[in-house]
């Protein structure tokens, strides 16, 4: 199970997990952000993985389709404080150029 | 039974007056019934008849009602079998006749002397635990039927998926092997190796985003478009971004394939490869030596396939003579865990490679023995595929 908290900053939502984001979690953290969209209808979505100690291939679909959504509803996704481990997925991946990442909260929250 | 029946209900007890009276009841309020005095005849009757339910005396004659209740829950054809015993609130207290009858695998009791008001409302709630207790074996029974048939389909698609992997072999110089485990019998793990007819060889390892039967049907999809696209010439660079273009435009968002596609050419010694956000290539310089050897890694990542069509890719190229040897993996390999929560990773799998045996077959099970040791007791918890290429001499 996912620990997931949701909290508003002005026009900013921020949502932050604390787990391992994997495929048996995706739909938990799927439904999170959509709630959050839907209720909160924010100009800019601030993801905060300091507490992820893990993320697999299906986390990032996730956060690239919850990407692509951002755009097309003309709001912002930005990614912030993550931990060297979740890090080296993103390098991996050639993704830390396709999000915007920002070490920390306040960062993302100002950008 | 007559179709107005509530149920059947088969009475056994030793006082005819006592059977006659429920007898009369039972009738009226609507239910077929059965009479017998000994608990003998209650098994022949139900050899010949199915009843819903049985309403015996605890001091029936032949086999008494309590034995008959062990009789009857102890068989697995008969357990579900509905049965009231019927008991004498004597020296001991109602309260306790009533445990010890339910204890002894009765479903109810009713104490003697019967009144015809409680015997009915004790039938009918018993009847209405029936009826739930039928809908409820009826529905395990479809949801049995489903499941069995939804794995009858996975295990055909596991077959399939399993016969679009090539069978370990040799193209040209090169001579390759694979391990591969899905999890769940099915997954989203994919390899191809092939010959092209301008020279030199295709191959392809990829990771469908995901698990089971959706990566499943995507990974064929990688399968067949990495297939189509090295028809035409072009190189690795080439064939990334067309399959690129092909995943955007037939997967959802959250979809996507990590890769590694490369065209190994003989005549210049030579891997051109695109790693599409996949874990690292190893590469053994004199690798099938035998000797100790110092491995390294391929790396120079892109983003993965068929996340966005604009994605831009870039092709590299590395040696790879005779005598070297390549080693591709999906990330099941490296993501796997210990029971002390450490994580294989690549440089985990670098140490594994830098003394491997110069036999192909015996390199990939030295990798995947490894791996397995070091999560052991864990098991692996995502599809694994690991394929080794050997660069043999003419």
């Amino acid at each position: 199970m996912l620990n997931i908290q949701t909290k508003q900053e002005g026009n900013a939502s921020v949502v932050s997990v604390k787990g391992k984001i994997n495929f048996e979690v995706t739909t938990q953290l799927r439904e999170a952000i959509k709630d959050l969209i839907a209720t909160q209808q924010p100009k800019l979505l601030v993801v905060n993985l300091e507490g992820a100690s893990f993320i697999d291939s299906s986390g990032l679909g996730l956060l690239v389709a919850a990407r692509s959504s951002a755009d097309k509803s003309g709001s912002r996704l930005h990614i912030c404080c993550i931990p060297p481990q979740v890090k080296k997925v993103f390098d991996q991946t050639n993704l830390t150029n396709y999000f915007s990442i920002f070490a920390t909260e306040q960062d993302a929250l100002r950008a | 039974m007559p179709q107005t029946s509530k149920g059947l209900v088969l009475i056994a007890d030793a006082e005819s007056s006592v059977r006659d009276v429920m007898h009369f009841y039972l009738r009226r309020a609507g239910y077929q019934v059965l009479q017998t005095a000994d608990g003998h005849d209650v098994l022949i009757e139900m050899a010949k008849v199915q009843p819903d339910l049985i309403l015996a005396d605890l001091s029936l004659p032949g086999i008494s009602g309590d034995h008959l209740c062990k009789i009857i829950k102890k068989n697995p054809d008969t357990r579900d079998l509905y049965i009231i015993l019927m008991t004498r609130a004597t020296d001991i207290s109602e309260n306790e006749t009533t445990i010890e009858a339910l204890n002894i695998g009765a479903d109810d009791t009713i104490i003697k002397p019967l009144r015809g008001q409680e015997l009915i409302a004790r039938v009918d709630s018993a009847f209405r635990i029936i009826s739930m207790q039928k809908e409820i074996k009826q529905r395990n029974r479809e949801l049995t039927a489903y499941r069995e048939s939804v794995q009858r389909d996975i295990k055909l698609a596991a077959l399939l998926q399993l016969s679009l992997l090539p069978e370990a072999g040799a193209v040209g110089p090169y001579h390759y092997t694979h391990i591969y485990k899905p999890v769940g019998g099915i997954g989203g793990d994919i390899y191809a190796v092939s010959p092209l007819p301008y020279g030199g060889v295709a191959i392809m390892i990829a990771d469908v985003s995901g698990h089971g039967v959706t990566a499943s049907l995507i990974s064929t999809m990688v399968k067949t478009s990495f297939e189509n696209h090295i028809r035409t010439r072009g190189g690795p660079l080439i064939w990334a971004q067309c399959m690129n273009r092909d995943l955007a435009r037939n997967t959802l968002e959250e979809q996507y394939a990590t890769a590694f596609i490369a065209r190994l050419d003989p005549t210049a010694g030579t891997i051109s490869y695109v790693s599409a956000g996949h874990e690292s290539a190893i590469y053994i310089a004199d690798g099938l030596s035998g000797e100790p050897r110092h491995p390294t890694i391929l790396n120079n990542a892109c983003s993965p396939l068929g996340m966005d069509e604009s994605m831009s890719f870039s092709e590299y190229t590395a040696p790879f003579t005779s005598g070297d040897r390549l080693i591709l993996y999906t990330d099941g390999l490296v993501e796997a865990e210990s029971s002390s929560n450490k994580i294989l990773g690549s440089d985990g799998l670098l140490g594994f490679c830098s003394e491997m045996p110069s036999e192909l077959e015996d390199a990939a099970a030295l990798i995947f023995d490894q791996a397995q040791l070091f999560i052991d007791p864990n098991k692996f918890t995502d599809d694994i595929t690991l394929l080794v290429i050997d660069h043999v001499a003419n």
